[in-house]
């Protein structure tokens, strides 16, 4: 029928520069070469030999029949919009791909990469086996072997070093089951040096808007934007990176007359169809926003009456307002006076408008300060909580939502409980796991202390993954832990996503192992010069298994299985089993979920983690309201995502989080934080009273503003058993809820009643308070501007300057001013920042292993002004040399062009598989090397990291480009 | 009986290249032949547009009306079609075609071309419809499924639009209003506005004199 | 008829003068309105639009469609795609290429070849074929050497392969079709395309041989314009003639330069692979088939002078040899040379030409 394994056809494309010029596209293999050109003698040959099959007479083909087709319903594995997928199945091969036309979040559409998901089933270029480097060389080895080398070195080190010295670096590409299970494997093995994609990518943002009102996350949805009536965009270029999500904006631009505003250094394809553009030079998102808000104070345009209810702050904000006049803006950021008023008097005007930002905001030293100014902004506004309205953050990977929700992070446990003594003992709870033994398998050192108060590993923040190779490099007094990363793991993270390539390199080269679990290599596994002591294990990928899946709007989606897992691979929980078996901690991690022919079973995962995770109401989506949610996708409107009628009446599409209570409860999920206008069982919901009752006098609860049917018309503190006990309502509780929630709060009662209660009475479990605009546990309560650490403006930096260097920051020194005091101006005179093409994805190793995607974009390039090149003399299309002030330089292609503004360059992110001008795809594995190689962007960029989260600055630093 | 058409709304096209793989998927083209483009006018700059362009199944198609051995055929349908088995790939469609839909396998010396493929709106080709052959030949067949072309069913905006010549011209039809409406409640045409890249001043300069 | 006055009239007669004037007057002015007031709406409509269309938005899809359209200059678009041309969303050329081809290049060249074929026919028909002046003497001149009829016959052949095989791809559609069917003809077709882009190259090399084996003689003097002006001898005049005459010389010179063109363009189309846009390609088509068929057309007349049209012409190249009559006649200047530079390589002391009638 249709599926066609045209390996045959397609040729391996090593984009050298050497590359010939027919490497314009055009593939031959030497079998159709030879056809096409012989000149047999005789003409009946000569046909037969260059036409086949041109004078048979045409056969009617029978239709085959063979094996029923199978429709599968899953969702894409790219991006965090979710898209929905129809995959069609023979025989268990994947030989069709439909639209998923009823589908709520994108109605059959795609971006070029989810329409060729299907090449997943193809796999030309997969990891096939598990492989291990010997002497140089890649040698393929069972499976039984790899986990038994692996787990030796790893216990090895463990008993040299101490647990802290394996780092294990998760995915956004885990379901939520998997990455559930992933943190809690971290944590049984006895290290909080575990990590994902949401540290380099959105960190900032959880940290900065989680510590305004609650919580991190998208506040609306893609589909809420229909409501809008301005949408602004800063750093985002949704576009290319969530192109679906646009069919929302042009529905809302349409039908409802949104205006679109794009702040942003390059004109982007977003850009192109908005209708004001602000070009603002990188790293000034801060002024640009206080510049708007200047305006906006100054007509009186801000919600007066949403500011006194709920939001706390405000006032210190106008003070650091009334620094950022139109002249100050203008100097800082190089935005003219009339398009800040414009921009701002489009949104005052245009209400409810939406906030939208993504990498260009958070990429940044001071990304924390960025996404704390943004929330600023739509408070100001009285934007939140209301539909069309909100911060709709467009999060990355497909699960990048769900992996930060379960806290793949080093900085707390899944649910963002923190890493204190009692969030270990609520997860010990639920994992129904002596706390004392789970203490006893962390390092009982100490290199921290608070407050004269010793800490111990298990309670500090581990190490980012933005700074891994630190971990590795740093003399080993520096770190706040026993020793060194010794041991890497990699498991479905890339390597070119960090920055400081050199440096990573040399890390590569120290560990005593590199593990890299992975449907394909990536750079990881070519960037150093290793000879051996790295083992490659194919992962299956997200088609090839199932569980459920957290889009960027908090829905979970359940994706069911395609096909099995190819070649050799196996899922994600399948080798934590038996990886976790060989460490010998298998019984304690598996201890209610059923392993079955080693693959653990993922609704026994999905039920104990709806177990636990009360803080941000992953309780009650269980498996089988999900999975009735998948099956009636249809029924759910496309503007709301509430089912209309059908088995899922009443309910929001994937459950969006907080679903509070448990699944018996049948909350039907939050579609839009903070909601007053709705009753918290029905989906509404306030800002989350997690900072405190007051502050120095000020009242931090909400001040006469209440959900509907709220019993308590003002604003209330988070509840707990004594609340409740004070509000006469102990009782409501069933004696099983009373055993368990005696002495905890909604986030620790296990039972659920705390939550079922409160919002029994019309109120939010986390109670009901105001926004605070001042964070005052950061290092800039209010946000401030700071220049990067790179910086061309030196005589800005008296006024702006960065922090100070810190001696021990998330275990490691972290420097600051001692960066940006050196003067790089001259002799790297131009911005340099980083972003996204459409058609890859992430590192990478994926999307341009897939021809499909890979004939699109064969060459890295960097984007230069006309302006600039015409100096340098650089012609479109040559190669030059980007080089960064430490050291680094790539060859990349120049692209001419006036996307760019003169004096900033800019360079896509998803390239790897060169190092400095050096192609490596010979070092890939047999069968496994990617379609396209180029150079990493992030190779080249520097050092700089947020304040807060150590979210690395890959989005301003500086370069000087060369002819090649 | 249904005229099919593509059209590509060019106020919607952002060049997610959505459409160009989306026909890789249903047809499995070797690489180097993309039956689907994605063309952006003024790239990087105020009033950049795309449009994603393929064969467009033009009515007198010149491709047909050059072609030395006459394999093209006009559905009823209006689509346009070839027979791949005739075709002696001397690329005289590619010169007359004004959109560049054919593609050939190969660029090879002394003419050598391989047979011409070019988008088929998914319909297939003249051997029995939905099988080996007409796969292996002509890629999908979804018409005689009842499905659209693939491109258009999986553009990510619905910006391209592939049927009913009638039915795809009511819908732009309606798009248009709704987009010349704002003229009427905003007075600024909706459609003007990325053309320009600084905004108008705004009636009232902002400043401290306000 | 007496009228009653009233008070105050003075004149029944001034009345009725008057009465006419107004009634004449307010005629006019009737009329005049009639003209007038119906335009007024006009005019308002006009002035209103004047307004409007100074503050009127222009389609901005004006802009764009024109720049696709390429109106007004050649414009690349930018894309993913790697094909050679890619960018060019609508390619003007190729309708214009296209109403060359089908409206002009087919049906003018068959009138054209068929045109000169049944000229040389009636010419032959009514004039018959040109006798030797004197019958043949027997006397036999070296005219072409080995090589120089190796050149030629190599460039001949390979000539007629390369016409036959353009013209089956030119006319094939129309004229084969329906003879062979359509698959029979696609086999063809397909044959017949590969010999011609395979043997293409070679007739390069063939001309370059041509050019350089016969240069030497083809060079216009003042004797051509008189052979010219004479028409050759066509008129039973007697025209003289070097060792190539003036029809000879343009024939070289036309086969030279029609053959590069044609070896130009054909290798432009030959060799796709360089890179060459659509645009070059139809062009160069443009000028390969334009050169082809007018050097077929010539070729008919060179073939036929040298085949049926003249007698003893043939043999001088198959041979190499001429009846020294024949050179008397058509070469006068060539033979006199040929006399005077080698005694030896006439086999017989000559003998007087008989008279002519």
């Amino acid at each position: 029928m249709k599926l066609r394994k045209k390996s045959d056809q397609v040729v391996s494309l090593a984009t050298d520069k050497n590359a010939a010029r027919h490497s314009s596209g055009v593939m031959m293999n030497r079998r159709t070469f030879i056809r096409n050109t012989s000149l047999a003698a005789g003409s009946m040959s000569l046909a037969t030999a260059l036409m086949p099959g041109m004078i048979k007479k045409v056969q009617a083909d029978s239709a085959a029949t063979e094996g029923k087709v199978k429709r599968i319903k899953t969702v894409c594995t790219h991006c965090s919009v979710g898209c929905g997928i129809y995959a069609e199945v023979q025989n268990g091969v994947w030989v069709g791909q439909e639209p998923a036309f009823n589908h709520p979040f994108n109605h059959g559409g795609h971006c070029a990469k989810g329409a060729s998901v299907r090449e997943h089933g193809h796999g030309e270029r997969r990891l096939k086996y598990p492989t291990k480097l010997v002497d140089g060389k890649w040698k393929k080895i069972s499976w039984q072997q790899a986990i038994d080398e692996v787990g030796d070195t790893l216990l090895e080190v463990r008993k040299q070093s101490g647990p802290d010295s394996v780092y294990w670096l998760g995915s956004a590409k885990f379901n939520n089951e998997q990455s559930y299970l992933f943190r809690k494997m971290a944590a049984l093995w006895g290290t909080n040096n575990v990590d994902h994609q949401a540290r380099i990518c959105h960190s900032t943002t959880v940290a900065g808007v989680a510590n305004t009102w609650g919580y991190g996350a998208m506040t609306n949805s893609f589909n809420d934007i229909h409501n809008s009536k301005a949408i602004l965009f800063i750093g985002s270029n949704a576009a290319e990176a969530h192109p679906v999500a646009m069919q929302h904006i042009f529905k809302a631009k349409e039908e409802n007359n949104a205006k679109v505003v794009v702040i942003d250094p390059r004109f982007t394809r977003t850009a192109a169809h908005a209708d004001q553009y602000l070009r603002l030079r990188p790293g000034t998102d801060v002024p640009v926003i206080w510049g708007m808000l200047w305006h906006i104070f100054k007509h009186g345009w801000q919600d007066a009456g949403f500011i006194r209810q709920r939001v706390y702050g405000i006032d210190e904000i106008k003070k650091e307002v009334a620094k950022w006049t139109p002249d100050e803006v203008e100097k800082v950021t190089g935005i003219p006076e009339n398009q800040i008023y414009a921009a701002a008097k489009t949104m005052a005007d245009n209400r409810p408008g939406t906030f939208i930002w993504c990498m260009g905001g958070t990429q940044h030293s001071t990304g924390n300060n960025n996404t704390r100014a943004y929330c600023i902004f739509q408070l100001v506004l009285g934007n939140m909580g209301t539909a069309g309205g909100g911060t709709n953050i467009f999060r990355g990977h497909d699960n990048v939502q769900g992996a930060t929700d379960f806290c793949i992070l080093s900085h707390s446990l899944p649910g963002y409980y923190g890493l204190s003594a009692g969030a270990w003992k609520h997860w010990s709870k639920v994992w129904d796991l002596d706390y004392d033994w789970i203490a006893s398998r962390f390092d009982q050192g100490s290199y921290e202390k608070k407050k004269d108060k010793a800490l111990k590993p298990m309670n500090t923040k581990g190490i980012t993954v933005s700074r891994w190779y630190d971990g590795v490099l740093e003399e080993k007094d520096k770190i706040a832990q026993k020793d060194n990363v010794r041991a890497m793991i990699f498991w479905g993270h890339a390597p070119n996503s960090q920055v400081r390539g050199p440096d990573m390199k040399k890390a590569m080269e120290k560990l005593d192992v590199m593990v890299i679990i992975d449907p394909y290599p990536t750079m990881a596994a070519v960037m150093s010069d290793r000879k051996d002591g790295i083992y490659l294990l194919p992962a299956a990928t997200q088609f090839e298994t199932y569980g459920s899946v957290t889009a960027s709007n908090r829905s979970l989606q359940w994706r069911d299985k395609v096909i099995e897992p190819m070649f050799e691979s196996l899922p994600d929980h399948t080798i934590m089993y038996r990886l976790s078996r060989k460490l010998g901690f298998d019984k304690p991690l598996f201890k209610h979920i059923k392993v079955d022919n080693d693959e653990p079973l993922i609704e026994d995962i999905t039920r104990e983690f709806n177990k636990g995770m009360w803080t941000i109401g992953y309780t009650g989506q269980s498996p089988e309201r999900l999975k009735l949610h998948q099956k009636h996708w249809e029924t759910f409107n496309f503007t709301t995502l509430k089912a209309e009628g059908g088995p899922c009446d009443g309910e929001y599409y994937g459950l969006p989080w907080p679903c509070w209570g448990t699944a018996e409860m049948k909350h039907p999920g939050t579609p839009i934080l903070y909601d007053t206008s709705k009753s918290v069982a029905e989906g509404g919901l306030t800002f989350r009273a997690r900072f405190g009752v007051e502050r120095k006098g000020v009242s931090l609860l909400a001040n006469g503003a209440y959900s509907k049917g709220s019993a308590i018309k003002d604003g209330y503190p988070e509840f707990s058993d004594k609340l409740l006990k004070k509000l006469g309502w102990w009782d409501d509780l069933s004696a099983a809820e009373k055993k368990l929630a005696t002495g905890k709060n909604w986030k620790t009662d296990r039972s659920g009643g705390i939550q079922r209660v409160a919002i029994k009475h019309g109120l939010a479990p986390f109670g009901n308070a105001k926004a605070r605009a001042i964070v005052w546990t950061f290092p800039d309560p209010v946000p401030v501007h700071r220049e990067p650490l790179y910086t061309p403006r030196r005589d800005l930096l008296k006024k702006y300057h960065t922090y100070a260097d810190r001696k021990s920051f998330y275990r490691l020194p972290t420097l600051y001013a001692s960066i940006q005091n050196r003067d790089f101006s001259t002799q790297f005179p131009i911005i340099l920042t980083s972003g996204r093409l459409v058609e890859y994805e992430g590192g990478g190793a994926e999307s341009r292993s897939n021809p499909w995607l890979a004939e699109l974009q064969q060459h890295m390039f960097v984007e230069i002004n006309t302006h600039d090149a015409n100096n340098i003399g650089v012609l479109d299309k040559q190669d030059v040399w980007v080089e960064t002030p430490e050291g680094a330089r790539i060859r990349v292609r120049a692209m001419l062009t006036h996307r760019v503004a003169a004096g900033v360059a800019f360079l896509p992110f998803h390239f790897g598989g060169w190092f400095q001008g050096k192609n490596l795809i010979d070092k890939y594995p047999d069968g496994a090397a990617p379609f396209v190689v180029g150079e990493a962007a992030n190779t080249a960029m520097t050092y700089g990291y947020d304040s807060v989260t150590q979210m690395q600055e890959t989005k301003v630093t500086l370069c000087r480009i060369i002819k090649a | 009986m249904a005229r099919m058409k593509f059209f590509c709304d060019v106020e919607r096209c952002i060049e997610c290249n959505g459409c160009v793989t989306a026909c890789k998927n249903a047809n499995e083209r070797p690489w180097g032949v993309s039956r689907r483009r994605v063309v952006t006018i003024k790239d990087g700059e105020p009033g950049e547009r795309s449009l994603s362009v393929a064969c467009m199944h033009c009515t007198d198609a010149p491709c047909a009306a050059v072609c030395p051995v006459d394999v093209f055929y006009t559905r009823d349908d209006g689509v346009v079609l070839h027979d791949k088995e005739r075709c002696i790939g001397c690329g005289y469609c590619l010169f007359a075609c004004p959109f560049g839909a054919p593609q050939f396998p190969q660029q090879g010396a002394f003419g050598r071309r391989g047979k011409m493929d070019k988008c088929t709106f998914c319909a297939g080709g003249p051997v029995a419809d939905n099988s080996e052959k007409e796969f292996e030949l002509y890629g999908a067949n979804r018409l005689a499924q009842g499905k659209l072309p693939l491109c258009a069913e999986m553009c990510s905006t619905k910006a391209l639009l592939a049927g009913d010549a009638s039915v795809i011209s009511n819908i732009f039809r309606k798009r248009v209003f709704n987009r010349g409406a704002s003229v009427f409640t905003t007075g600024v045409s909706h459609q003007n506005a990325a053309l320009r890249a600084v905004p108008r001043k705004p009636g009232g300069r902002a400043s401290t004199k306000d | 008829m007496r009228q009653v006055t009233a008070v105050g009239i003075r004149h029944p007669g001034a009345t009725r003068q008057r009465n006419r004037r107004y009634m004449l007057w307010s005629f006019l002015l009737l009329i005049a309105l009639t003209l007038v007031l119906p335009l007024v709406p006009y005019a308002v409509a006009y002035l209103q639009t004047q307004a409007q269309n100074s503050s009127a938005v222009p389609n901005p899809g004006t802009e764009l469609w024109n720049t696709i359209r390429q109106r007004d200059q050649a414009v690349i678009g930018k894309t993913q795609a790697s094909q050679v041309g890619a960018g060019t969303l609508i390619n003007k050329r190729g309708e214009e290429w296209r109403r060359f081809r089908m409206e002009k290049l087919v049906p003018y060249s068959a009138i054209l070849l068929g045109g000169v074929l049944g000229l040389i026919l009636l010419f032959y028909l009514i004039r018959g074929s040109m006798r030797l002046p004197g019958g043949r003497s027997g006397k036999r001149i070296l005219r072409f050497s080995l090589n120089e009829r190796s050149v030629h016959w190599f460039a001949a052949i390979l000539f007629w392969i390369l016409a036959l095989t353009g013209l089956i791809t030119l006319y094939g559609r129309f004229v084969l079709i329906p003879l062979l069917g359509a698959e029979g003809f696609s086999l063809t077709a397909s044959v017949s395309l590969m010999i011609h882009n395979f043997l293409g190259p070679l007739f390069l090399l063939a001309i370059i041989a041509l050019f350089f084996t016969f240069v030497k003689n083809n060079f216009f003097a003042c004797i051509d314009w008189q052979w010219l002006a004479k028409a050759g001898g066509l008129l039973k005049q007697h025209a003289s003639a070097g060792r190539f005459n003036a029809g000879e010389k343009i024939w070289f010179w036309l086969a030279v330069i029609l053959g590069l063109t044609l070896c130009i363009s054909g290798l432009i189309l030959d060799f796709p692979n360089l890179g060459q846009s659509r645009v070059v390609m139809s062009w160069s088509h443009v000028v390969h088939g334009i050169s082809a068929i007018t050097m077929i057309a010539v070729s008919f007349g060179h073939i036929y002078l040298g085949t049926a049209g003249m007698e003893g012409s043939l043999e001088s190249m198959t041979t190499g040899y001429v009846d020294a009559n024949w050179a008397k006649a058509h070469h006068d200047l060539w033979y006199e040379e040929v006399q005077n530079n080698s005694e030896s390589e006439t086999t017989e002391p000559l003998t007087p030409a008989p008279e002519t009638k």
